[in-house]
């Protein structure tokens, strides 16, 4: 490339001095959308309802581009940085935007700010919110034509979107956890859009009600960390503040100016913790006063960690709390595909990137949040074998790829898990509107074994749908799902958690069985529902391919999920000689805190190798080995087959995946019923005995029997009156005399 | 010199007797009479100390409840013919507006 070019590339058409103000611009719109069409989207009509959604998106598309060109603005030579709030005057946060818009709350010395920071992780998450949102708001025009309730539809979207980009932009927790709830409240909206229909309202139920235990956990965990700032500064000393290259007045000027739970204040936090910094605070130092004393920072710190884990779990869909985001599948297919497959639902990957400085301080949470992460994927991938509901297996699979990132933040490759986040965005995006499409063109059927032979009719759905499938399986090596879950998988391998080394090998082969059982449940999907022969049950003679609307998101999205591949590509030299891949360089100024802490601490060990020829090939083993069985099993096993019997064994098999081998029903026995036994005891006696009766009813009937009493003495005769009147000045004088007289 | 304990003993006597009126005769002429028994129960006592003490005050007060009295047996008359002429009795039992 020639030097104007790279120019060109580097300077911001807007700098960032000029363009932080209008941060907020990009919440706004999508929430000003979201009122127009939620509240005179009956009378503006389809047209414009489509207008205005469509165009607030693109417009904070536009301006997301805006502020990311800014993030990476080096005009003159000149990295875009600024100060950072919490460090010395020498310590600038680099190639970050931000802007504070003042205090939102503040009680005591706690402290909120509406401050957004854009960054080069929250940079590529707007891009991929604003980007996939809009492509997808562009398809919903010609998904919903049918559906009367369009401008409700519309309107939740755009206020999802407008809670996605507040999670994503906020600097601290709090104002993270507004759009944490915000995406959960029109996720649960969506989800039962077509609330006619119980079944649906109850999926929504469903996911709101898993992901309030795990905001519950959330919120615990926060003010855990709030409860550590202070613990943090009332005890340490000038050496702890060193280490973390600030110093007590300016630390503490940054907290009584940006709150506690600001991200940057937390990072100076985890670089001052680790025993290696020498000063009077370490991991192992308990803490002194407050309600947390006795316990250690290291210890509070793990268990911070593992009740965000749980928040993230119910955001993203882990173990224990998956089992939402199958029955999620209830809603439209585009909010599937926007809030289910490629933002919302990456929340807690997106959660543990941010404070990745303090999770590498807790080897054992990492841990944890690997092999929850694992099982998750296998589990899902397991009963995404079974699943005849196209929806449903990508589902699955969402809940699988989910886990691999969890693995890869659980293992300390922060920038591979955000990669994935990123691909698997495109794709699984892609692969929902694909299966859209084809519930379009097909009557609505969902049921992958009454399809078939589609590739003729449904030429682009078909196309998009085979190259996402590639990509997320990796059979087809030049893809980009391949690179970002090697990339994971590398990570896992070669890391090494202080004290817990048997965790990466232990995650690595469960890793290789995932790659392997996508690669076999992903193409059982493309098979049955586009090869072959079209199936005597369909409910549609012929399908029809989708309008425009729904095929050119399908295209781009499709084009993305093949060309992204290139930032795993070890392009990019590494700081000490190497290289490293294009995407762990463009995050590096988001992860260098961590990547100081776990050499500082010794907690993990990071690895800075890139796969060789031979991992990939590896790799690739192991996903071209799923997809044989999978094309074995389904092109010559069983329609070879057809007709005959099929051995009680595998009825049996198949039957127990098919229902989700009864996690659902486990959950009922062990949890559901004994809560609602204590509910119904607690309705029966606390309520309708103690409350109802006793204390409402009780005080009416006592009230009334009084007054029933107190009526007889009322006669209206005047002279009853006096003479009570007369007795008691009599008591009053006998009472009166025996005091006197004794 | 009679000694002032008797002449509080018959003010009480005479208070009492009043006070009895009040309470259960059933005419409600009488009960005014009985009422005025009381009030004057209560000169008797102001006289007496008057006189112990040698002093005006409880002169005058007397005569303020004597004026008082007046003024209270006009209206309480007025009240009773008006009810005597709107129910044809004069009966205190037969008088329960103060239930309503």
């Amino acid at each position: 490339m020639d030097g104007s070019l790279v120019e060109f590339f580097r300077t911001a058409p807007i700098p960032p001095e000029v363009f932080s103000p209008s941060l907020g611009l990009i919440i706004l719109l999508p929430l000003l959308g979201a009122f127009v069409c939620g509240v005179f989207g009956k009378w503006l009509g389809r047209a414009n309802v489509h207008l205005v959604a469509c165009s607030a998106i693109a417009g904070a598309f536009v301006l997301s581009l805006l502020a990311f060109w800014a993030t990476s603005d080096a005009a003159g030579g000149r990295v875009v940085s600024m100060a950072n709030p919490f460090g010395l005057e020498r310590d600038t946060i680099r190639y970050a935007i931000a802007y504070d818009y003042g205090t939102w709350f503040a009680a005591g010395d706690f402290r909120v700010n509406f401050g957004l920071l854009v960054d080069h992780l929250s940079g590529i998450l707007l891009l991929i919110i604003t980007g996939v949102g809009f492509l997808i708001h562009l398809y919903s025009t010609s998904y919903m034509e049918h559906d009367d309730g369009y401008w409700r539809f519309f309107a939740y979207l755009n206020l999802f979107v407008a809670a996605m980009l507040t999670l994503v932009m906020a600097d601290n927790l709090v104002l993270l956890f507004v759009g944490w709830e915000g995406v959960g409240m029109a996720s649960y909206l969506l989800i039962g859009f077509w609330y006619t229909d119980s079944a649906k309202a109850w999926a929504g139920r469903k996911a709101f009600v898993t992901n309030r235990i795990g905001d519950f956990a959330f919120l615990i965990a926060t003010f855990l960390l709030i409860l550590t700032v202070g613990a943090f500064n009332r005890q340490a000393d000038p050496r702890d503040y060193n280490a973390a290259s600030t110093s007590r007045a300016r630390y503490e000027q940054g907290i009584s100016q940006k709150g506690p739970v600001t991200f940057k204040g937390l990072e100076k936090l985890a670089l001052a913790l680790p025993e290696g910094s020498g000063g009077a605070v370490s991991l192992a130092t308990p803490i002194e006063s407050g309600p947390l004393s006795g316990y250690t920072f290291g210890g509070v710190m793990t268990s911070i960690m593992l009740l965000f884990l749980l928040g993230a779990a119910g955001k993203s869909a882990q173990l224990p709390l998956y089992v939402w985001l199958p029955d999620a599948m209830a809603g439209p297919t585009p909010v599937s595909a926007l809030i289910h497959a490629a933002t919302m639902v990456t929340a807690g990957v997106y959660l543990f990137c941010r404070m990745s400085a303090l999770l590498v301080l807790s080897p054992t949470a990492m841990a944890t949040i690997a092999i929850v992460g694992a099982l998750t994927s296998l589990l899902a991938a397991l009963i995404a074998f079974a699943q005849d509901d196209i929806k449903k297996v990508l589902a699955y699979s969402t809940v699988s790829q989910l886990g691999i990132m969890f693995m890869g933040v659980g293992m300390g490759v922060f920038w591979a898990a955000a990669m994935h986040l990123m691909t698997h965005a495109f794709f699984k995006a892609c692969l929902f509107l694909g299966a859209g499409s084809v519930m379009h063109g097909n009557g609505d059927e969902t049921d992958i074994k009454k399809l078939g032979g589609l590739w003729k009719e449904m030429k682009w759905t078909h196309a998009t749908f085979l190259i996402s499938t590639l990509a997320i399986t990796g059979i087809f090596p030049i893809m980009s799902g391949f690179f970002s879950k090697d990339a994971i998988f590398h990570g896992v391998h070669h890391n090494h958690l202080h004290g817990l080394e048997w965790v990466s090998g232990f995650v690595y082969v469960l890793g290789l069985l995932i790659t392997a059982s996508t690669a076999f449940y992903m193409s059982r999907v493309y098979l049955l529902t586009f090869t072959g022969k079209r199936s005597p049950e369909a409910k549609l003679a012929h399908a029809h391919e989708s309008a425009w609307h729904m095929t050119l998101p399908l295209v781009i999205l499709a084009f993305l999920a093949f060309i992204t591949f290139v930032y795993a590509l070890p392009l990019m030299p590494r700081t000490g000689g190497g290289t490293q891949p294009v995407f762990e360089n463009f995050l590096s100024p988001v992860l260098r805190p961590a990547e100081t802490v776990a050499r500082v601490a010794k907690t993990v060990q990071l690895d800075t190798s890139s796969p060789s020829v031979g991992d990939y090939a590896f790799a690739w083993m192991w996903a071209l080995a799923g997809g044989a069985a999978a094309a074995f099993a389904y092109l010559k096993f069983f329609p070879s087959r057809v007709g005959q019997p099929v051995p009680a064994f595998a009825r049996a098999v198949r039957r127990t995946a098919l229902n989700k081998f009864y996690v659902d029903e486990l959950y009922e026995f062990i949890i559901i019923r004994p809560v609602k036994f204590v509910a119904f005891i607690l309705f029966r006696v606390v309520d309708a005995l103690v409350i109802d009766t006793v204390l409402v009813r009780g005080t009416a009937y006592v009230t009334e029997k009084v007054g029933l009493g107190l009526r007889r003495l009322q006669t209206g005769d005047a002279q009853a009156y006096a003479a009570i009147m007369a007795l008691a000045i009599l008591g009053g004088a006998v009472y009166a005399l025996v005091q006197v007289l004794s | 010199m009679v000694p002032i304990s008797y002449y509080l003993l018959l003010a009480a006597a005479l208070f009492c007797m009043g006070m009895f009126g009040v309470l259960v005769r059933t005419n409600a002429l009488v009960v005014f009479m009985c009422v005025e028994l009381m009030l004057n129960a209560v000169n008797l006592t102001f006289l007496a100390f008057a006189r112990m003490h040698g002093e005006g005050t409880g002169h005058v007060s007397a005569f303020f409840v004597i004026a008082v009295a007046a003024a209270e047996a006009a209206i309480g008359l007025a009240i009773v013919i008006a009810v005597f002429r709107s129910r044809g009795s004069v009966n205190v039992d037969d008088i329960r507006t103060m239930k309503h």
